[in-house]
């Protein structure tokens, strides 16, 4: 391959090199440099971690040839620092708790620095727009405001520098806003994710994928991919020397694609290369024939008498179902005032933490088996590993590598046998990068639900019977689909006290993308209907919401849905606070949007008109009729 | 004669409330997380856990917790790396668990570390153990009379041939759930929720913008405020996400928004402000009184937000995303409705 | 991934066309590349291996623009950051100005070009239609035997499907030539599902000027995205204003004749809706942005549900 001779200042020091053209600015920096601050989060201009300035403009080094930089200034997160210290937007990062996985930073705070170079006045509408291109799944952003206002005043003189120190340095210290120990790490670009780690004799490894919901695998010959030169492995279900199989609940999914295919993007085989491109090349010799089978998509097909079985040893398709019994249904309905049914439906949601998953694994001195990756759950990774590997648990050992965020997707162990399996195969360090659409495709989603949901009231609001049933689609595998019906079965009838109870919980397998733990956990699904149900209610029975959730909510003394007697209750203290701060007008009907006082006041942020920095309105630049 | 134009706006305002519970930690499992502790040279404080910092900021808020505890400061604190060959198990980051199990497990590793090392004090003293405090690097008798250094203290312990260490191991008895009426004690330590939202919806293209959110919860004792704000304001995001944008597509099987492109996050132009009131009631339970916040922040979000579209507009979406199409039908279906009802009125 | 094994950067046009020439069929031209490098990923273009790849962002003649008589000529490499930033260009097509600031984000703008957004064809570009409405007309050259042929094209006979237009092969996109809008008011609105970094599923240009009491509609432009094929001119909505008084009937029926333009494979009853309140509210904003006086019309129009 042809190389190219590319000049740049990176951070004020001159780099001089020469490298394979179709490089990217990012790869250039990340990969050639190990400047490794900047990240890669999508690789297609769509969320920012790679933005650094080129010549003083802002700009997507994933969007960027390397050779659009040729004889170019470039700074990255890793230049900021003044003189081995933070300098001040750092330090408000760091004072306002603005940093959490830290994955998003690098980009952010360069975006951070550009709204500011452009306008060392800007308000936080300008600074929202500046900051537009770049996405933070963590923090919401709100802390990020006030970090880049914070710098802003700081720097203008307004505020005074001393606002920027830690507020309190005697203890006690539970209860204050103590620095993030990990701040420093993150604002400068220092901290070193799976992703940014390098050992030498490194291998890289890619994943074959199935291209099908549901296939039988026919053939598997990898022999041709394993005779290139550059690939020192290539690994498939048949190099599992124990028990295959791995699950948060039931150990469900081989390592590698074990005869079948159970949804697009199942694993089948991998390779282990020198460089990335050629593993991407050896992928394409491996020879797979497949059966296709008929797919499920649909939770209800999944439960159909007859319905084909995705696995084996599961014939009816159903995961886990949960059910919890409390009191007469059937008599609370009968003798309630008002029976109210309704059906709610919640989609599959992508965690879309900003690090996509990464590994690096290899053979210790003594021949431990050793994985770094952003894991939730590395104790039981070991143990499912051991058991798949046929080693002893102490040799194998997981190390957590920074979580560039989580939210319950890597608690799956997605990759890190294929990654063992690579090692033990090759003797070298092999590691793995996902692409953002890999990411996407592989690993487990939220729970998509469909609920029937059935209260029965009393005149008076009172709740007499609840009747709640839960359909999800756990996909291809059980991932945590175990637990997820559990909590959302548990939760879902909300915090009120309730004689008659049904609840059915059911996760079924499908030929969809898995689905797993996620932030909430089945609750967010069962009590989005419960609190839409309620302001139904409320509504029929011409109620205020708010009394009516009041008169039911638990109190201390109260049996829960799995009847456990309940402790202190703050619920009641903790839903008039929320109402005192949004300073809640009280009213009988809903849809009153247009008739209420209590709209608009502080707390809210302006509706976004894009262009407000663009246009003042006193400069427009318009007709001359104007 | 002439007027300035006056443009009708067609965006319309609403208000919703919603309430939530969680609980806390492992479900219907017994829950166990281990640590070790040592109060090492120059008063400095070694950590080893299996704790999983995942970006919520959970080993700054174990650093104030050894800090309190063993009196002295969060930067005195070092806490190992996570990794099943070095520390103790202390499992997984989910759950909403951190705080409480890991917490607490550090919390007791740390008093027995602590216990170590006062016991040699108080026979150099020739005080009590109890009478002995430890704050801000300095350990004394509750009389001022004898004092020294964090630091010397530790020295001194050794000198003994004593090392101050420490080990806690933190349960959460929770039992499992009976298989036909799924009664059971799921967790010891629930927490409670409640969040306030208030939209503009565009009647002309059905966008739904959530300007504010007032969010209210019950963290148990709040170990750094700012950071519990910093997950009651993510867990606010992304639920704003999930209830107006967010939707992973797959057609008979087949992915179809498999980047970011297709699967659309909320970008800083789309968050409303959140504004949090952290209310706290201690965990009777355990050392420290802690609760946690991760997963219960975004539980109020989406209904507040769907009843506040019902508040503004008069439609309500039972299925998410309530994506601008969705609100666009359903407010052509109402204004249906309403003509049929005038045709037949 | 996108691969190549040479990367060019011309200079001058000619340069460009002789890399062109000498390198056969398999080369590509870029200009900011973003729309490129996002294209070469799995689920879209995949792995894509160029042997050469043209990078003609460095030709200065064609980033630079001029006032020709009343049309402002526009070179291909002009950003979208100069569209909304440079104080000449907002002056006298300041609608740009209005579609960049929805144009993906502030990084990207400063990459992306003018010319790169035309070729790309992209059904819901939101260059386009405010370019249809202006009359764009582009300049395409390509090289011959030693000697360049030019042609001219209006954008709208350009544009022939989503991601095709009449570009032959060794052809280049050079100039963009449009009105220059001074006297008239503008609006362009857009909804995705966000606000930042957000695709279009309907935008829409619109451009309008009075008559001197201010009393009638002297002309319209009226432009969409998002809806079809190809973004599309509403002439028959336009007809129906010009030289008519500003009156919202003739508002209201100048929309419900841009309803049927929706041709979308998805999302066409949702579309066709927007399509209706977009020319309304379109029309009006681009009125009250001249910021003259009217008699006060009824702009609170209703649906009236005959839209479709």
């Amino acid at each position: 391959m042809a190389s190219f001779d590319i000049q740049m200042t990176v951070n004020g020091r001159p780099v001089k090199q020469s490298v394979s053209p179709h490089l990217r600015l990012l790869d250039f920096l990340r990969e050639e440099l190990h400047w490794t601050g900047s990240k890669e989060g999508c690789g297609a201009g769509e969320c920012g971690s790679c933005s650094v300035f080129v010549d003083g403009v802002l700009m997507k080094s994933c969007l960027m040839p390397v050779a659009k930089a040729q004889h170019s200034e470039i700074e990255t997160i890793e230049g900021l620092e003044e003189q081995g210290k933070l300098n001040v937007l750092q330090q408000a990062f760091q004072k306002t708790g603005a940093s959490q996985c830290g994955y998003c930073i690098p980009g952010m705070m360069m975006a951070a620095t550009a709204a500011l170079r452009a306008n060392p006045y800007a308000g936080r509408e300008e600074i929202k727009e500046r900051l537009g291109g770049n996405i933070c799944r963590c923090t919401g952003y709100q802390k990020m405001f006030e970090a880049t206002e914070l710098a802003r005043d700081v720097m203008n003189g307004k505020l005074t520098i001393e606002l920027l120190k830690e507020e309190k340095e005697e203890g006690p210290f539970i209860g204050s806003n103590s620095f993030r120990i990990d701040t420093s790490s993150k604002v400068t670009g220092a901290l070193k994710y799976a992703g940014d780690m390098v050992m030498p004799q490194m291998l890289h490894m890619q994943v074959l994928r199935s291209p099908y919901p549901h296939a039988e695998i026919l053939e598997l010959d990898t022999s041709e991919a394993e005779a290139m030169a550059g690939v020192e492995a290539v690994v498939t279900h048949r190099d599992v020397q124990g028990i295959d199989g791995f699950g948060v609940f039931t150990d469900d999914q081989p390592v590698l694609a074990r005869g079948k295919v159970r949804y697009v993007g199942d694993a089948i085989a991998a390779v282990a290369a020198e460089d990335v491109l050629t593993a991407k090349e050896a992928l394409k010799k491996i020879k797979v024939r497949y059966r296709e089978l008929v797919a499920i998509t649909k939770t209800e097909d999944a439960i159909k008498t007859g319905a084909v079985i995705i696995h084996d040893d599961v014939p009816d398709n159903i995961v886990m179902h949960i059910p919890i019994r409390k009191g007469n249904v059937d008599k609370g309905m009968a003798e309630a005032d008002f029976v109210i049914e309704e059906t709610y439906y919640t989609q599959p949601v992508e965690h879309a933490y900003l690090e996509p998953e990464a590994g690096l694994a290899y053979l210790d001195a003594d021949g431990t088996l050793v994985i770094q990756s952003p894991s939730q759950n590395i104790t039981h990774h070991r143990q499912k590993l051991a058991k798949i590997l046929d080693m002893p648990v102490n040799r194998v050992r997981m190390i957590m590598s920074p979580v560039g965020g989580g939210f319950g997707g890597k608690e799956d162990m997605h990759y890190q046998g294929i990654l063992a399996l690579a090692v033990l195969k090759s003797r070298r360090p092999v590691r793995y990068v996902f692409t953002r659409e890999e990411s996407i495709i592989a690993s487990a989603k939220r729970h998509p639900f469909s609920i029937k949901y059935q209260l029965g009231l009393n005149r008076e609001g009172l709740i007499q019977a609840s009747k709640i049933h839960m359909l999800a689609d756990a996909g291809a595998y059980n991932c945590s689909t175990e637990g997820v019906m559990r909590k959302a079965a548990i939760l879902a009838a909300g915090p009120y006290a309730i004689e008659n109870l049904m609840v059915d919980a059911i996760g079924v397998y499908t030929n969809n993308t898995p689905s797993g733990a996620m932030r909430s956990f089945g609750a967010m699904q069962s009590q989005f209907a419960t609190e839409c149900h309620l302001d139904l209610c409320a509504e029929k029975l011409e109620m205020d919401p708010v009394e009516l959730r009041r008169k039911n909510f638990f109190k201390e003394g109260d049996e829960t849905h799995t009847r456990q007697e309940l402790g202190s209750v703050s619920m009641l203290e903790v839903f008039n606070s929320a109402l005192d701060l949004a300073d809640w007008e009280t009213g009988i009907s809903n849809s009153r949007g247009a008739t209420r006082s209590d709209l608009a006041q502080s707390g809210n942020r302006p509706p976004c008109t894009l262009g407000a920095r663009q246009f003042p309105l006193e400069t427009i630049p318009t007709g001359q009729a104007a | 004669m002439n007027a300035p134009l006056r443009i009708f706006p067609k965006q319309k305002r609403g208000r919703g409330v919603a309430a939530g519970w969680y609980g806390i930690a492992r479900t219907a499992t017994i829950d166990r997380a281990g640590a070790w502790a040592e109060l090492d040279d120059g008063g400095t404080a070694k950590i080893i856990t299996g704790v999983t910092e995942i970006g919520e900021g959970i080993l700054t808020v174990l650093a104030q917790i050894v800090a309190d505890e063993l009196g002295i400061r969060p930067k005195d604190v070092t806490i190992g790396d996570n990794d099943t060959a070095r520390s103790p198990e202390a499992a997984h980051a989910g759950a909403t668990r951190q705080t409480y199990m890991i917490g607490n497990a550090v919390a007791l590793a740390c008093r027995e570390a602590r216990q170590r090392l006062v016991k040699e004090l108080a026979q150099k003293w020739q005080v009590s153990e109890d009478d002995i405090i430890c704050s801000n690097g300095i350990i004394r008798t509750l009389d001022h009379s004898q004092s020294m250094t964090m630091s010397e203290a530790v020295q001194y312990c050794k000198n003994r041939g004593v090392v101050p260490v420490g080990s806690g191991s933190f349960t959460a008895n929770h039992t499992g759930l009976d298989p036909e009426n799924g009664s059971g004690n799921p967790w010891q330590a629930y927490v409670y929720g409640a969040q306030v939202a208030e939209v503009e919806v565009d009647t002309e293209t059905g966008e739904v913008q959530v300007l504010g959110v007032w969010a209210s919860h019950d963290v148990g004792r709040a170990v750094n405020p700012q950071g519990v704000e910093g997950q009651i304001e993510g867990g606010v995001v992304m639920a704003v996400g999930q209830t107006l944008m967010e939707d992973y597509k797959q057609e008979e099987g087949y992915p179809t928004s498999m980047n970011l492109a297709k699967y659309i996050l909320p970008t800083s132009l789309d968050v409303p402000q959140v504004n949090s009131v952290i209310i706290e009631d201690p965990d009777p339970l355990s050392p420290l009184g802690v609760k946690g916040i991760g997963e219960p922040s975004m539980i109020p979000t989406a209904p507040a937000i769907i009843n506040a579209i019902y508040d503004a507009v008069g439609v309500r979406i039972h299925s998410l995303p309530a994506t601008p199409e969705k609100v666009l039908a359903a407010l052509r279906e109402k204004r249906e409705r309403a003509d049929t009802h005038e045709m037949l009125a | 991934m996108l691969y190549y094994d040479q990367y060019h950067v011309p200079e001058t046009l000619d340069e460009a066309f002789d890399l062109i020439h000498t390198n056969g069929g398999n080369y590509k031209v870029l200009a900011g590349a973003t729309d490129l490098l996002p294209w070469a990923r799995e689920g879209r273009g995949g792995d894509v291996n160029y042997e050469s790849v043209i990078d003609i962002s460095k030709i200065n003649d064609l980033s630079k623009w001029q006032l020709q008589g009343n049309r402002i000529n526009l070179g291909a490499n002009v950003t979208i950051s100069q569209l909304l930033n440079n104080p000449f260009l907002r002056k006298h097509i300041p609608v740009m100005a209005k579609s960049a600031v929805w144009f993906a984000d502030d990084q990207i703008r400063e990459q992306a070009t003018l010319g790169g957004n035309l070729v790309n064809a992209s059904p819901a570009a939101d260059a386009t239609p405010p370019m249809l409405a202006m009359n764009a007309e582009l300049t395409l050259e390509r090289k011959q035997k030693g000697k360049i042929i030019q042609r001219k094209l209006p954008l709208d006979e350009f544009l022939t499907g989503p991601g095709k237009t009449r570009l032959e092969a060794g052809e280049l996109v050079t100039r963009v030539e449009c009105d220059s809008m001074l006297g008239y008011g503008s609006a362009f609105e857009k909804v995705g599902h966000r606000r930042s970094l957000v695709l279009s599923t309907v935008c829409l240009a619109a451009l309008v000027s009075l008559s001197d009491d201010g009393q009638e509609f002297e002309d319209v432009r009226l432009a969409l995205g998002g809806v079809g094929p190809v973004p599309i001119r509403l002439k028959e909505s336009e007809a129906c204003l010009i030289s008519q008084p500003i009156d919202s009937d003739l508002i209201d029926k100048s929309a419900v004749l841009a309803v049927k333009h929706v041709q979308s494979r998805t999302r066409q009853e949702y579309r066709r809706e927007v399509v209706y309140n977009f020319v309304k509210r379109g029309i009006l904003g681009a009125c009250k942005d001249l910021n003259t006086t009217f008699a006060d019309i009824d702009t609170d129009m209703k649906h009236r549900g005959n839209y479709g």
